[in-house]
């Protein structure tokens, strides 16, 4: 044991060692950012709330429009905005917009009304709904073709479906009188689970609102 | 001999460190290639770390000259570039129609943006926190931003 402590180092193995030793000092950096570039890998479930838009166009050669939007950005990106009505996350807009229907009011008789059909519209056009189901405000709206099936009876030509948690409405109208404050509209759907939010098809055309936690449109 | 050798592992260590502090924060990437006859094709790589320091020797009334549709943008690229290094791999926005197909996705620690149709490929890679940088000092060369 004595005898292999004062044993001297061979020069050349000392040489090698400190080459080698300086060697790695001087591309561990390069190894270093090279796993940290590994470690931000794909993946496509998230813990963040995404929102995803969907249109498909199949008027004009397959037309489609893709947009993905993390929640969590979008509410701090909107307050940036400030252009036009767009101030602060909000959006201003006044009684003529409104054709002088206070949707304040509405919107507290609605919240206070309970489950139900508010408008039922059928025609041998188009049938609206307008109704209040488990927490969500609904909007149907379909579009007909006039006598154009097998029987004579009408086809369905466009189908408009719109479905809002209450509280985002709730939220988008926290603000003052003459405001929308879609940030609070934001953060109140971030909140909630995965939904479709609204949903068009017609001979032509499909479009998607839709929120859930992927990263990735399907 | 050994001095010489010193010498020479001195050089490449500043070499070695000079270029992974260059590369560190990745390169931006052009890429464009016209398909017609004699169309141009232009290839580049550039050291993202080299465009906040040139940034540096652009005198400041450059940048005080700057549109006022530019000057608003410049708090939504801060805030969009500083948000975008939280989220994974992802297309933020994808538009085909019949022409052209246009892409903007975040791969790595870089924002993509691809533009391809029968004219035209458009390969554009910026490290996100390169155009983070640039816009920060934009912002603060820029009055009233």
């Amino acid at each position: 044991m004595s005898q292999l402590s004062h044993r001297p180092i061979s020069q050349p193995l000392a040489r090698r060692a400190s080459v080698a030793l300086a060697a790695a000092l001087l591309f561990a950096p390069v190894a270093l950012y090279a796993q940290s570039v590994s470690i931000t890998s794909d993946s496509s479930k998230t813990s963040d709330r995404w929102l995803h838009v969907r249109v498909v166009s199949t008027e004009s050669k397959n037309e489609t429009v893709r947009v993905n939007v993390p929640l969590d950005m979008a509410e701090k990106v909107l307050p940036a905005i400030n252009k036009d009505r767009l101030h602060n996350g909000k959006v201003r807009f006044n009684d003529t917009d409104m054709n002088g229907v206070d949707l304040k009011t509405l919107l507290d008789a609605v919240r206070t009304a309970k489950d139900g059909e508010f408008v039922t519209v059928q025609s041998n056009d188009s049938d609206v709904r307008v109704a209040k189901q488990n927490g969500y405000m609904l909007v149907h709206v379909t579009e007909k073709h006039l006598g154009s099936g097998k029987d004579g009876k009408s086809t369905e030509k466009s189908r408009v479906d719109v479905k809002i948690p209450m509280k985002v409405v709730d939220a988008l109208f926290s603000a003052g009188k003459d405001e929308l404050d879609l940030v609070a509209a934001l953060r109140a759907l971030s909140a909630h689970g995965d939904t479709e939010l609204v949903s068009v098809k017609s001979d032509d055309n499909s479009v998607r609102v839709w929120l859930d936690s992927k990263n990735i449109s399907d | 001999m050994i001095i010489i050798a010193k010498c020479a592992l001195a050089l490449t260590s500043t070499v070695v460190v000079a270029g992974v502090y260059t590369f560190r924060e990745g390169v931006i990437k052009v890429d464009v290639d016209e398909h017609r006859d004699g169309g141009s094709h232009v290839h580049f790589w550039v050291p993202a770390a080299a465009v906040p320091m040139a940034m540096h020797f652009v005198p400041k009334r450059h940048f005080r000259g700057m549109p006022a549709e530019a000057s608003e943008c410049l708090p939504l690229l801060r805030i969009v570039t500083s948000e975008l290094r939280r989220y994974p791999d992802t297309t933020f926005v994808d538009v085909q129609d019949g022409r052209d197909h246009v892409r903007v996705a975040t791969v790595g620690s870089k924002i993509q943006i691809d533009i391809v149709n029968d004219e035209e490929n458009v390969h554009i890679a910026v490290p996100i926190s390169t155009v983070n940088d640039v816009a920060n000092q934009l912002a603060a060369d820029a009055p009233g931003v």
